[in-house]
């Protein structure tokens, strides 16, 4: 059987393309990176793969708004490959720097038109600052999100300035609640499973103070998931933050669930 | 100023559209910008304000119409979800935005010329939009803040100190009047003023000595009489004026851009002028007299060559812009650490930012293009809470530490490498000039697919010079030159940048890629000295070069030939391209949207030969460029210093605690956590032990390791040492505790100790005897004793040096009053790890381990950390035994816990250095949460007039502290066996240190109360 094909996006400041692309190979798939200008050019086409990622970094430095140009130049430069891409039923992952192209693109929450209308945001930590640091994230089991099946619990690294899920309409939180968009959260990991709540965790549980601790979103559809955190960079058990305290037998690190998930969906399609 | 303006206002011919942004106001949606504004001012200047707000402002100077404009707002500037934004009109007369005028508001925004990086992603978001207004249009950005509920009394110009450095920016205030009135501040777009074209000028030289000596002062040349000499003396040559008259060049004089060509190739900061000095050296200890004949080659260069016969991974060492080691068959790494201090003390955060983006591309040039993975920054600071007169000129030492890391923060986050190490050394000394190391860990494959390897440049004459990247402009016009001459109020702006990562990640991506495809035949930098500096290092490898100046794409027009060649301008790399290769090359750009640009060509004429299309501006024969520079004659004396020596109060076990927990506070010893935090210390996902480690993440790890092949389980262990203090005793002492902390930090983790390599990196005051500084001779005897110390050690650790980096001139006169830095190394280490799963952390990890105390305690308290404190809680001196290295005795014992490492016997590793064993044994329990009961009474066994303060505080060499799971404790101390390895005592489950000495209770402390102290003083909001 040959392997699912990753596009991993790359250029204009995303910087972490070669372990994204390092998960997916570990989960099975052959990941290209693919600079966004290859794809605009045509050198390149989405066409030919199962799985788009848009990984970490810092296109364009930030400024306008983390994930704004980069986000546009998808959303007018594009357009039509990124939705035909969608509405074809294959996967999207966005992380971290990839996650606020896509929420700024309105690929995430995103609708079942594909229509990328914003409706969400990723605003400025409430401590005013980038940070590094570890974190609990705990998935929605009724999600249809395909990259989070079967996991419950999962401990991350987070690593930015601008990653307070917020938006203008309460209300749509409540009906993303509902279809089970709202799927990664933070916790505190001393509680039981599940343990995610709506009331905002005090820091550093909850990193960035975001609205209903949401660490990530999908599509209604469960394909296009997005997540602030860096799941790629728990790929092996020595990245953890904690492992030299841990008895571990050393191999995958916990991330990787997330990565075979989207692999074995797309093979299984293919 | 007036903000009512009619908007677009016209700026000459073409329109000024301005865009404003700032955050709605929705509940749980704070105005997180403003609210950082308000703790700083709160933080650095007792200010509590009521409520700060910022806008953002984005000046487009573009032919676009209002309909355009407006939905460039929410297309563009501002986030539809969370934002407001305008293109008509201020926010601020907008009462649905703000429904009540600020009391005072400031405007911020850059002065012409200087980079504005949030301007330039705005325009290309502009271009994204509008394809139609490439290359026609500016952005420029602002910051509007706004202040309700000020103290009263407050003065708007206080505030707006705060907010700007009017070095680089300007600022508009509108008062409480003016609020009250609607007029906002309102700056208008900084437009550069044109630069005037100068023809190549001729310098006469056939002039006095004081002529001379004038000419280099003025023009910031930074050349002594006797180079001026020896400048005078090549153009009085007959044969080098007929070579020059048949160029069309002036025959009997240098032209201007030759004259700068020169300096910055001989500057002390590219050349090394000090380390390369014949010294008298006399020692009034021991009687010696003698004369040493080149620091660099004598003390740093010989060991190295005498190691790299004895093993087979030194692939370069010292000639390429950092050094490299084979790591394994496939791959091999490099290291260079630079420092940043005259920028950084101009402007904080531009001159760190510089630095950093800068050292990365010391690594992008090293052989044929290595990828940076890793970056370390070790920062030296006046004390953030320094109370004392300031002279006027300096900022204050929070100001710039705050500065600084913004710099870098910004500068290695946006750039994708992560801070994987680090450290903070403050003292009143660095108040004049800060010292800001940055340091770049690469890697690249050991052979290309051509089979070249990458370690090695191969230009061949002909092939062709781009210079890729930014572009020119008259920022950075005397960097080299600058910083190799003391800091004064006249030192000049142009001499500081603003770095620009994403300009610069692009280039590195596009950089790597071209590499790969084999198309790249030589690369370098181009920084001090600017492509004078870049083509004219590489033209030595052919034997020439020529560059057109005209074609070198340029931030602004009408600059001069000679600023051209000599702006040191960032973000640019030169490169040699073979011929066949450019069209490949050149596409490469285009895809990641890089200038790159043919400026010209490498020859093997002999010369160096600028010309300005057709008019000849240089022509400088290669011998001379390179080796005409005359050795300096120095003079340098060691006489012991002498200080009031080290006293110590009488206390109980409770006042020893409170002396613990005193010492934890102290900035230098302080967790520095809420500041590396905001530094990616994990991005590439290769960090296994990390700054912080312990169940709560925030215990400090000693050397950083890495596994940079995804998936691999080799590794590479990052560490630093640092202890400037000792210089104020012995700088011999200093330099021996550099390596040997940068060692035992790699020995902690478990390096592989047959292959490390060291990096040294000395910040000096000026040691040339001089009216400015008559005690010359002193400060170079300590170079010398400093130098000899690497030598000795490294030798000893078999530890070659690889590459390093001097600066001489720390020095700050400001109105009449000199600062000058203590002598200072920092020694960095680049090592391997054979196996990261074996690697140790330094956090005790279960209640009942043994703990063990390795390497030999000596009364050794001179010049230690606790001795500064006691000084300035104003009892006694620094004076006393200040540590001493046994380089032999150490190195066996760090072999052998090495090698227990290796074999799983240990659970914790953590290096006794500031504030000595009693801040190590706290900080392994802050790891675990658990307590430590120890007993010091076995350390007596190693020198009987060791004392409780000795035993606790003294900062001997070569000693960590470990723990053992109690199953292992028989298999490690018969590991350990023929070392110095003492049982102090065990991990306890609670919150407690007590230390006794056999029967007698010598400290007791609270665990929760040390950790306190020690999270409370540096603690502020980053």
């Amino acid at each position: 059987m040959s392997k699912p094909k990753v596009a991993v996006i790359s250029g204009f400041g995303i910087n972490c393309e070669l372990e994204t692309m390092a998960a997916f190979e570990m989960a099975g798939a052959s990941a290209d990176r693919v600079h966004v200008n290859r794809l605009v050019n045509g050198e390149s086409n989405l066409e030919d793969y199962q799985i788009m990622a848009v990984p970490g970094g810092f296109s364009f430095g930030d400024h306008l708004g983390s994930g704004r140009l980069m986000g546009n130049r998808l959303r007018f430069g594009l357009r039509e490959q990124v939705t035909e891409f969608v509405k074809a039923g294959k996967l999207v992952i966005g992380i971290c720097n990839g996650f606020q192209v896509l929420v700024k693109m309105g690929l995430l929450p995103g609708d079942a038109e594909v229509s990328l209308t914003q409706t969400a945001s990723l605003a400025l930590n409430d401590s005013g600052h980038y940070e590094n640091r570890w974190a609990t994230l705990e998935f929605d089991p009724d999600s249809p999100c395909i990259w989070t099946r079967g996991i419950s619990r999962m401990r991350v690294p987070v690593r930015h300035g601008e990653g307070k899920f917020v938006t203008d309409d309460r209300t749509l939180l409540d009906r993303w609640a509902e279809t089970g968009q709202l799927v990664a959260r933070y916790v505190d990991p001393s509680t039981e499973y599940p343990g995610a709540s709506d009331e905002v965790l005090p820091y550093p549980v909850s990193p960035n103070q975001s609205w209903r601790n949401i660490a990530g979103v999908c599509d209604p559809s469960g394909l296009v998931f997005g997540l602030m955190p860096h799941p790629e960079a728990n790929h092996s058990t020595w990245l953890g933050a904690t492992w030299t305290r841990e008895d571990t037998e050393h191999g995958e690190g916990e991330g990787m669930a997330i990565f075979h998930n989207a692999v074995e969906y797309a093979a299984s399609r293919m | 100023m007036d903000g009512r303006q009619p908007i677009p206002y016209m700026s000459g011919s073409v329109a000024v559209h301005s865009i404003e942004v700032t955050t709605r106001d929705l509940e749980g949606l704070p105005d997180a910008r403003g609210d950082s504004v308000r703790s700083m001012l709160s933080a650095d200047f007792g200010l509590d304000v009521g409520a700060v707000r910022v806008s953002l402002g984005y000046l487009v100077k573009a032919e676009m119409n209002q309909e355009e404009a407006a939905r460039s707002v929410y297309d563009l500037f501002a986030d539809p979800v969370i934002e407001h934004g305008s293109s008509q009109g201020r926010l601020l007369d907008a009462s649905e935005v703000f429904p009540s005028p600020p009391e005072v508001a400031i405007q911020v925004g850059f002065k012409p010329g200087v980079t504005d990086n949030a301007g330039q992603a705005g325009l290309d978001g502009l271009t994204t939009l509008f394809p139609h207004l490439e290359g026609r249009a500016q952005v420029a950005t602002t910051q509007t803040y706004m202040f309700w509920d000020l103290p009263e009394g407050t003065d708007p110009s206080d505030l707006a100190s705060a907010l700007h450095n009017p070095m680089i920016e300007r600022c508009a205030i509108a008062g409480e009047d003016d609020c009250g009135a609607a007029r906002w501040p309102s700056l208008e777009f900084p437009d550069r003023p044109p630069a005037v074209f100068a023809e190549p000028a001729v310098v006469d030289l056939e002039v006095s000595d004081e002529e001379l000596e004038e000419i280099s002062e003025t023009g910031l040349l930074a050349l002594n009489l006797n180079e001026m000499h020896a400048i005078q003396a090549h153009y009085r040559d007959s044969g080098v004026r007929e070579a020059r008259e048949s160029l069309g060049l002036p025959a009997a004089a240098p032209t201007d851009a030759e004259l700068e060509c020169l300096a910055q190739t001989w500057s002390e900061h590219c050349s090394h002028k000090i380390f390369a000095a014949r010294i008298n050296h006399k020692d009034n200890e021991t009687g010696e007299s003698s004369t040493i004949d080149s620091l660099f080659k004598t003390h740093i260069m010989s060991p190295t060559l005498d190691i790299q016969k004895q093993v087979d991974w030194l692939l370069s060492v010292f000639h390429d812009n950092s050094g490299v080691i084979a790591w394994n068959d496939d791959w091999s790494l490099c290291m260079k650490a630079e420092t940043h201090n005259s920028p950084s003390a101009l402007d904080p955060f531009g001159g760190a930012i510089t630095g950093i983006v800068g050292v990365n591309r010391d690594i992008l040039g090293t052989g044929l293009g290595a990828r940076p993975i890793a970056n370390t920054d070790v920062f030296c600071f006046g004390p953030p809470d320094y109370a004392g007169d300031l002279p006027a000129g300096l900022f204050h030492p929070s100001r710039v530490f705050r500065g600084v890391h913004a710099g870098v923060r910004a500068g290695g986050n946006e750039s994708g490498i992560p801070t994987v190490n680090g450290a903070m050394v403050f003292d009143e000394r660095y108040i004049g000039k800060p010292l800001v190391y940055c340091g770049t860990v690469g890697i690249m494959p050991r052979r290309l697919a051509d089979g070249r390897e990458s370690h090695d440049k191969t230009p061949e004459p002909g092939d062709v010079i781009y210079m890729v990247g930014g572009k020119v402009g008259s920022d950075g016009i005397h960097g080299a030159t600058f910083s190799s001459l003391e800091l004064t109020e006249e030192s000049p702006s142009s001499a500081v940048q603003i770095g620009d990562p994403i300009t610069q990640k692009k280039m590195i991506d596009m950089i790597i890629e071209a590499r790969d495809e084999g198309l790249i035949q030589v690369i370098t930098d181009n920084g001090a000295g600017g492509l004078s500096s870049s083509v004219g290092e590489m033209a030595e490898l052919t034997n020439g070069a020529e560059i057109d100046l005209s074609v070198v794409p340029l931030k602004q027009p009408g600059l001069s030939p000679w600023e051209i060649l000599v702006s040191e301008s960032q973000e640019r790399m030169t490169v040699g391209v073979r011929p066949k290769d450019c069209e490949a090359f050149e596409a490469l750009a285009e895809l990641h949207e890089v200038e790159a640009t043919v400026i010209g060509s490498f020859s093997d004429s002999g010369a160096f030969v600028v010309r300005f299309d057709n008019t000849p501006v240089a022509h400088i024969p290669i011998s001379f460029l390179h080796d005409g520079c005359p050795q300096l004659q120095l003079e340098s004396e060691w006489t012991p210093p002498e200080n009031e020596p080290f006293s110590s109060p009488n206390t109980d076990a409770a006042g020893m605690g409170d002396v613990l927990r005193r010492l934890m506070a102290r900035p230098n010893v302080a967790s520095k956590e809420a500041w590396v935090r905001s530094y990616d210390h994990e991005v590439i996902a290769q960090s296994v032990i990390k700054p912080f480690c312990g169940v709560d993440h925030d215990a400090p790890g000693d050397a950083a390791v890495i596994a940079p092949l995804h998936a691999g389980t080799q590794g590479a262990v990052i560490s630093n040492g640092i202890a400037p203090r000792y210089s104020d005793i012995d700088a011999y002492s200093m330099a021996a505790a550099c390596v040997d902390e940068a060692l035992r930090n790699a020995v902690c983790v478990g390096v592989d100790l047959d292959m490390i390599a060291g990096l040294d990196n000395f910040c000096w005051p000026d040691p040339v005897e001089s009216k400015k500084t008559p005690d010359g001779r002193y400060k170079l005897a300590q170079l010398v004793r400093a130098n000899r110390a690497i030598d000795e050690v490294c030798r000893a650790y078999r530890l070659p040096c690889i590459s390093g980096k001097d600066s001489m001139k720390n020095d700050v006169t400001m109105h009449g009053e000199k600062i000058s830095v203590p002598p200072t190394i920092l020694f960095s280490l680049i090592g391997n790890h054979k196996d990261v799963r074996m690697a140790v952390s330094s956090d005790f990890k279960h209640p009942g381990d043994h703990i063990y105390l390795l390497g030999e305690t000596h009364q050794e308290l001179g010049a230690s950390e606790l001795a500064y404190m006691f000084r300035d809680e104003c009892s006694g001196g620094i004076g006393g035994e200040v540590p001493r290295i046994n380089p032999e005795r150490n190195l066996t014992m760090y072999r052998a816990l090495t090698s227990a490492m290796s074999e799983g016997l240990v659970s914790s590793a953590h290096d006794c250095s500031d504030g000595g064993l009693a801040v190590a044994l706290a900080e392994c329990c802050f790891g675990s949460g658990t307590g430590a009961s120890v007993d010091i009474s076995p350390l007596e066994s190693d020198c009987n007039h060791l004392d409780e303060w000795g035993a606790l505080f003294g900062e001997s060499m070569g000693r960590i502290l470990v723990s053992v799971a109690p199953e292992h404790s028989n298999s490690f101390v018969a590991a350990m066996e023929g070392n110095s390895c003492c049982r102090m005592g065990s991990v306890e489950d609670n919150d407690k240190i007590m230390v006794n000495y056999g029967e007698n209770e010598v400290l007791q402390a609270s665990i929760g109360e040390l950790k306190k102290a020690w999270q409370g003083s540096l603690g502020g909001d980053a």
